[in-house]
């Protein structure tokens, strides 16, 4: 008998989605069990259910062969389940023992027993070989340690199953290979673990048995023994999908464009970006890699003039493009994928056929007379929509209905067909499925191939390494390192560089400036 | 144009009549509580306007300045902007229209367009500050809006009583605007109609701008969903971030905005003094100003609905009016029926909702308590 059982599960949204179709799951005590799927496959609805966020529909959840009905999270915790999800759900000023016990607090008469409260977080600390500061503040603690503190903290409630929301996407090498001891450990240690996620060689490495879930149905549970990772995206995707992407060798042109010394200080003070200098060239895609928040999302926003530099300069064809407006950035020839697509990439009330012509509507080839020319928007869209496979019924809906990866094909349409000659693609392929991503990253490829300058800026450093020519990785707004990609770098190479281990000698980086 | 912005219009609609519905019949039911002939005040409210030609003009004339200021708010509504600057630039246009058909000696047909340009010109200044303390020092709109109402309207009455004001009478107005600085009839002068026109002419003032509004709701339409300043101003509605992403320049947008709207308004003030009173006086919108913002909702910000949710608002208007005069029933009764209304329409967009949680609190209580266990 499992030791949780999910039984003819289904889960209708109330706007109608059929998010689980009779999904059967179950999890042996004990076991690392990976939950894969495509985003909108309906991994997370499913984790939910059991976790008591939403309710469910139909269909059963046997702990242990007993049936339990949970209402709510608190139920869910109470029966000795536990999630951490992929945003932290912990309170910055406060410190890492009381961010764990909050709300099972250790009492001295009416009062919190701090110290009892430090001495539970370090017994658990030590017995997972989960390393915390408890007394540190959690502002100032980085990702890697705040993951542990969220999984500490189901621990303290007494979970016995972690559910794991693709623990890795904020996670360097160094700190992935971390948190996989300590869930062998928790194993050892007679936890159960439930891990989602999308990275197909992670489920190789870590889990026991997968599931793989298809539009809501479980397509096989199989031993991870048995499983390939090309199987697994066949079985994910529902056709062959080449995640590593041939790439013609490089034919390197001129400089597209020249960045040098070049700091932005935040709106609340922060210095956000250092003295940056490096070139983009033609015909080449630059990577920039580095631990989230360490100045990316900062660097595309200035240099597509979103945010103001506070010195140096950005020059395309002998002029700077800094601090100037937006549409002269893009006229200038530049491209953005911007990093949020739901803030910035798309307005999702408005249609398709509007989305793909934001940066051109006030253009005369757009124009006729005062208006603009609705059938040449049109046209255009119908062939964007089919050049670029968004799949839909029609380019009028609201881009809203669409999912994730059609969302983000609207953007690359978008800007892909403005003919950049300067592409900065932000996390172009985050939280979009196995099929959209390769179809992004063959697009990427392609731009280059055509002699395209392209910045691509990711948190995935497989991707990173998988496409890009040279290699920057930033730490704390800084580069510590600028390097060609050979097949002989490493991901823990560039990770020393990304943790702020390393830096370059100033001489060999000029080299490869 | 359907293709832009196709909607389940005819569920809407259904569902905005059925708010109208609901919202008379609740009326209904207090005013049995208040009155002694309720069945009486309720035809009188609901028939009023039509059963005399006069009362029939009331409501188009009322009509006419609702839809104008409709057209204003939707144009700032459907950007997200919420500006509520209508009254003061209806002030203002009514005041500067006003001026110059008082001073300007030209031919009528000089006149009045010139009025009416001067009267929208002068909304649409208006319109420029709020949209430009907004963009460029980030001053919520609806506060600075609203104490520019203040502003313009004691500006209007400080002319008014220093300059404008007539010398012989106790009133607080104007004289009344030469016949070239008047807008005439809606109804054309055609010699052998001159009976039923005079008719028309004694009893009611729907005047020539009635054409005007017609042509405005196209403007609008056209300006909103066929020009790249609509385009903008949609943007601006749906995602403003993704407006300036995409390298639109949003606070020139956001200014214009504003400002376009302004005209309308302005045009609506025009309206009121050379139409409705043919002179300036004290008090002149009583209020109409926000009235638009009603109607603008009805619409749902579209501009082609304008003129229909106009007329159905004027008409409840004109109807309240009437029934304050014919029966025990206070105007008051009507405005918690506009409350209502408003209340209902606004909350049908949460119905979903609420339907959601009633479910989850059914479930909740439907199920057995969960068997709890701590291992």
């Amino acid at each position: 008998m499992a030791f949780i059982e999910m039984c003819d599960i289904v889960k209708i949204y109330p706007n109608g989605v059929v998010a689980n179709d009779e999904v059967n799951f179950s999890v042996e005590r004990g076991e690392i069990h990976a939950l894969v799927g495509e985003n909108g496959a309906g991994k997370s609805t499913l984790m939910k259910l059991l976790y008591g966020m939403t309710p469910i529909t139909s269909g059963e959840i046997l702990l242990d062969g007993k049936p339990v009905q949970f209402n709510s999270s608190r139920d869910a915790i109470s029966a000795g389940i536990g999630m951490v999800h992929q945003n932290f759900m912990l309170v910055p000023s406060f410190t890492v023992a009381q961010n764990i016990v909050l709300g099972h607090e250790p009492t001295k008469g009416s009062f919190l027993d701090a110290e009892e409260a430090v001495l539970a977080t370090e017994e658990l600390s030590k017995r997972y070989g989960l390393h915390v500061d408890a007394t540190a503040v959690v502002e100032s603690i980085n990702v890697g340690m705040r993951q542990r503190v969220e999984i500490l903290k189901t621990l303290y409630r007494g979970a016995q199953v972690l559910i794991l929301d693709e623990p890795t996407a904020v996670l360097t090498p160094q700190e992935t290979k971390e948190l996989f001891l300590a869930v062998h450990k928790l194993v050892k240690g007679g936890k159960t673990v439930i891990f989602i996620t999308h990275k197909l060689r992670e489920v190789k490495e870590i889990s026991d048995r997968v599931t793989v879930m298809r539009r809501g149905k479980v397509v096989d549970i199989l031993p991870t023994s048995k499983a390939t990772r090309r199987g697994l995206a066949r079985m994910m995707v529902g056709r062959e999908v080449f995640l590593n992407i041939d790439r013609p060798p490089i034919q390197r042109g001129d400089v597209a464009l020249k960045v040098e010394n070049l700091s932005y200080i935040s709106e609340i003070g922060r210095l956000k970006l250092q003295n940056l200098d490096f070139n983009l060239y033609y015909g080449e895609i630059l990577g920039v890699a580095g631990v989230e928040g360490n100045g990316q999302t900062e660097l595309a926003e200035v240099l597509s003039g979103l945010c103001m530099a506070t010195t140096g300069s950005a020059v395309i064809d002998g002029k700077n493009i800094l601090n100037t407006t937006v549409r002269n950035v893009r006229l200038s020839g530049l491209s953005h994928i911007p990093e949020d697509r739901l803030t910035n990439g798309v307005a999702v009330k408005a249609s398709i056929f509007e989305n793909l012509i934001i940066d051109r509507y006030f253009k005369p080839d757009f124009l006729r007379g005062f208006s603009i020319n609705y059938r040449k928007v049109f046209n255009q869209g119908k062939d964007l929509i089919k050049e670029y496979d968004i799949r839909t019924t029609d380019g009028s809906v609201s881009v809203g209905v669409l999912s994730g990866g059609n969302m983000q094909k609207v953007v690359i349409a978008r800007e892909f067909s403005s003919n950049p000659k300067i592409l900065i693609a932000a996390q172009p392929t985050r939280g979009i499925d196995v099929g959209s991503t390769e179809f992004v990253r063959r697009k990427l490829v392609q731009k280059r191939v055509d002699g395209s300058a392209v910045l691509l800026i990711s948190a995935d450093l497989s991707e990173v390494m998988s496409i890009s020519d040279r290699i920057i990785v930033v730490y704390e707004g800084q580069i510590t390192n600028i390097v060609k990609n050979t097949p002989e770098l490493t991901e823990e190479e560039i990770g020393y560089y990304m943790l702020g281990l390393k830096q370059q000698d100033p001489e060999e980086m000029r080299a490869n400036l | 144009m359907k293709r832009i912005f196709r909607s389940n219009s005819k569920k809407e609609v259904l569902r905005i009549l059925m708010a109208v519905f609901a919202a008379l019949l609740i009326g209904f039911v207090i005013t049995l509580f208040f009155s002694k002939d309720p069945i009486g005040a309720y035809v009188s409210f609901l028939t009023g306007p039509v059963t005399k030609l006069n009362r029939f003009g009331d409501w188009i004339q009322e009509s006419i300045t609702l839809a104008l200021l409709g057209l204003a708010f939707t144009l700032v509504f459907k950007a997200e902007i919420f500006s509520l600057g209508a009254e003061g630039q209806m002030v203002v246009g009514a005041l500067v229209s006003g001026v110059v058909a008082l001073f300007v000696p030209l031919p009528s047909y000089f006149l009045i367009p010139l009025a009416l340009i001067a009267g929208s010109l002068a909304g649409f200044l208006l319109g420029i500050i709020p949209g430009y303390l907004k963009a460029y020092l980030k001053a919520n709109e609806i506060v600075s809006s609203l104490m520019l109402n203040t502003i313009a309207i004691k500006i209007y009455e400080y002319i008014l009583t220093n300059f404008l004001k007539a010398p012989s009478g106790g009133y607080m107005a104007s004289v009344y605007f030469p016949p070239e600085g008047t807008l005439s009839s809606f109804f054309p002068n055609i010699p052998f109609l001159a009976n039923i026109r005079n008719i028309w002419v004694d009893q009611t003032t729907i005047t020539t701008l009635i054409y005007v509004v017609v042509i405005a709701v196209f403007v609008v339409a056209y300006l909103m969903y066929r020009t790249p300043f609509g385009y903008e101003l949609r943007m601006l509605g749906a995602n403003i971030k993704f407006a300036r992403y995409g390298g639109t320049d949003v606070k020139r947008a956001t200014m214009l905005v504003t400002a376009v709207s302004g005209i309308f308004a302005g045009l609506a003030g025009a309206h009121l003094s050379m139409g409705v009173h043919a002179r300036l006086l004290l008090n002149i919108t009583a209020g109409l100003g926000f009235e638009g913002v009603v109607v603008a909702l009805l619409a749902r910000n579209n501009p082609l609905a304008v003129p229909i949710t106009a007329l159905a608002y004027g008409y409840m208007r004109a109807g309240a009016d009437i029934m304050e005069r014919s029966s025990d029933v206070s105007r008051e009764m009507v405005v918690v029926i506009q409350a209502i209304i408003i209340l209902l329409i606004t909350a049908e967009r949460m119905f979903p909702e609420v339907r959601r949680r009633v479910k989850t609190r059914r479930s909740k209580a439907a199920v057995k308590p969960t068997p709890k266990s701590r291992s």
